[in-house]
């Protein structure tokens, strides 16, 4: 099921499941592996584990009998990136913001 | 450790009433950046609001506004929709200078917010953020 990054976005707007994330971010778990460090029900634990998994946050392989979560790396960018980030954002602001009050002056 | 601070520093030909009532006022806010729900004032909450992709009406950018010293300094923590809520502080500096206003913009605590985890990632998941800075690279052709 892709549900974009609007999946993403519902999936990290918990504390338990950012909680989750931060768990695995160290080592892979199964879901009762998770569930012994929250004082919340395995059943849910699982529907946060969905809940990360449609957000493509994390992905569940199985082994034997367990389901093994793991966090998508490839889905964690460098704190540099976000400093890129308000650089382009803040480039962008500011030339509209000299567009505006240039347009203003026009104007008068 | 480098320095995480963000600082621009632009030029317009305005005075520095002008390009202040751009940075407070919500209406203006509106035409370069985003409306505000209320003028920013000195220890007041604020609120961007813009359009998201289907349609609603949804905040952009909030936080508080520290400090408010008209034609030279605005202070507000900041936060947008990716941060998740995680704070930073934008200062905005105002010089009157022969021709024109000189702003400069700092925009601190990045790094600290994006300690949170949730942060990166919802910045490499976010797959309109590709959209997005491929319309910034446009802009700056």
């Amino acid at each position: 099921m892709n549900v974009g990054p609007q999946g993403a976005f519902r999936a990290l707007g918990d504390p338990t499941r950012r909680s989750i994330l931060m768990l695995l971010s160290s080592q892979d778990m199964s879901i009762r592996e998770v569930a012994s460090q929250f004082e919340v029900t395995r059943g849910a634990i699982q529907k946060h584990l969905s809940v990360l998994e449609q957000g493509e946050l994390i992905s569940v392989r199985t082994v034997g009998r367990e389901r093994i979560n793991h966090l998508e790396l490839s889905a964690i960018k460098a704190v540099s990136e976000w400093l890129g980030y308000f650089d382009q954002y803040w480039d962008k602001r500011l030339t509209s913001l000299k567009q505006a009050i240039e347009n203003e002056k026009e104007e008068k | 450790m480098p320095d995480t601070t963000i600082v621009k520093t632009i030029f317009l030909k305005a005075d520095a009433e002008t390009v202040w009532e751009f940075l407070t006022d919500k209406d203006k806010l509106g035409q370069w950046f985003h409306p505000a729900d209320a003028d920013l004032s000195a220890g007041s909450d604020y609120v961007l609001k813009g359009k998201a992709d289907d349609g609603s009406t949804v905040r952009k950018c909030w936080g508080s506004v520290l400090e408010a010293k008209r034609r030279e300094t605005l202070v507000y923590t900041f936060t947008i929709e990716p941060l998740g809520g995680a704070l930073t502080t934008v200062t905005w500096l105002l010089q009157e200078v022969q021709g024109g206003t000189r702003l400069m913009l700092q925009h601190e605590g990045i790094e600290a917010a994006a300690g949170d985890m949730a942060l990166p990632l919802l910045m490499a998941l976010d797959a309109g953020w590709d959209a997005h800075l491929g319309r910034l690279r446009d802009y700056g052709k």
